[in-house]
């Protein structure tokens, strides 16, 4: 592989070359994999054209906006809510259909944000092992 | 050695102000590496589309993970793990049902011109990108990183977290079985001879 990739000082290459003229087996196996090499390096990934680019900081600034202002609301929801909680515990007064409502809608909220929460952190861990892997 | 890491243009200070916070300098980081993010991204996942994506979201985890990047080292690859790592999750749930874009690879210019062979190199390039695509992920990064990024042994492994021999030993497995898939395609470029010097 070094050799291929020239990755081998001149000393080395010698000695290898010398190698080669006298073993077939690394020969062929050079000469394989030298093939291949000279196939892929004809080749080239193909650079987008220049609308892609314009368009693709565009685009991912417009996608973390998104993620800004979901944060936003989420954190106003979750503030209104547990203001509404806190309320409710210290001052619930008499049963109101507002208030039934209000108690149905936060515990959706809740359930929600733990549902989140745990998929983020078992996503978390896994994304931890995974670079590990090799 | 030269750093062939296509982000050399990023200076320190630019990314010290990117990691205090500056959205304007996000900017001048993207641009300057979006380039390589998506042709390795594609390299791996095989769909332009999804290359773009990936790729994107890498840059938003980058932004958001900038506090702990240290200024001292290289952008990319602190940035090419997380790519990878999206790249490779996003594999691993389409498994079996992916979807392999046409035209990704070229033949470089610059080599003679005749017309009547045209048709035939692109035969060639789409051969290889199949193949290629065929191989397993971590073989095709392989490939990717050393032969069309041009990094050398040394900084794969840098990048990679790996020794040199392994990048030696992944190399030689995945173009083995390249040639396995291509045998007769890269005997035919050789019987061929030289159209170039
Ligand atoms: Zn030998």
């Amino acid at each position: 592989m070094r050799y291929l990739d020239g990755e081998m000082s001149a000393a080395e290459r010698t000695a290898f070359e010398a190698h080669l003229a006298s073993c077939g087996e690394c020969r062929q196996s050079m000469n394989e994999l030298g093939r291949v090499e000279r196939l892929t390096g004809m080749m080239k990934i193909r650079d987008p054209q220049d609308d892609f680019w314009e368009n693709y900081w565009k685009k991912l600034f417009r996608r973390l906006e998104r993620k800004t202002a979901w944060l936003f609301i989420i954190a106003g929801a979750a503030l209104i809510v547990l203001y509404a909680l806190w309320k409710g515990v210290t001052d619930f007064g008499e049963i109101t259909f507002v208030k039934v409502v209000a108690v149905i809608f936060a515990a959706g909220f809740v359930i929600l944000l733990i549902s989140v929460v745990r998929e983020r952190v078992h996503r978390y861990r896994t994304d931890r092992y995974r670079d590990i892997e090799r | 050695m030269t750093v062939t890491d296509g982000t050399a243009d990023i200076s320190k200070e630019t990314l010290q102000a990117w990691k205090d916070g500056s959205v304007k300098v996000f900017e001048e980081v993207v641009r300057s590496a979006m380039r390589r993010a998506y042709a390795v991204a594609v390299g791996i996942v095989g769909n332009a589309e999804d290359a773009r994506d990936l790729s994107q979201e890498a840059f938003m985890a980058a932004h958001r993970a900038r506090a702990t990047f240290d200024v001292e080292r290289p952008f990319f690859p602190w940035f090419y793990r997380i790519l990878r790592n999206r790249c490779l999750n996003f594999l691993r749930k389409r498994a079996g049902r992916r979807e392999v874009s046409i035209d990704v690879l070229i033949e470089k210019p610059g080599r003679s011109e005749s017309p009547d062979k045209g048709v035939m190199r692109k035969e060639r390039a789409e051969a290889l990108w199949q193949a290629i695509q065929e191989l397993t992920p971590v073989h095709r990064e392989i490939v990717i990183l050393r032969s069309f990024q041009e990094l050398s042994y040394r900084e794969i492994a840098e990048t990679l977290g790996i020794s040199e021999g392994t990048v030696m030993s992944r190399l030689y497995y995945a173009r083995k079985s390249l040639y396995g898939k291509l045998k007769d395609v890269c005997d035919d470029l050789y019987r061929e001879g030289d159209d170039e010097p």
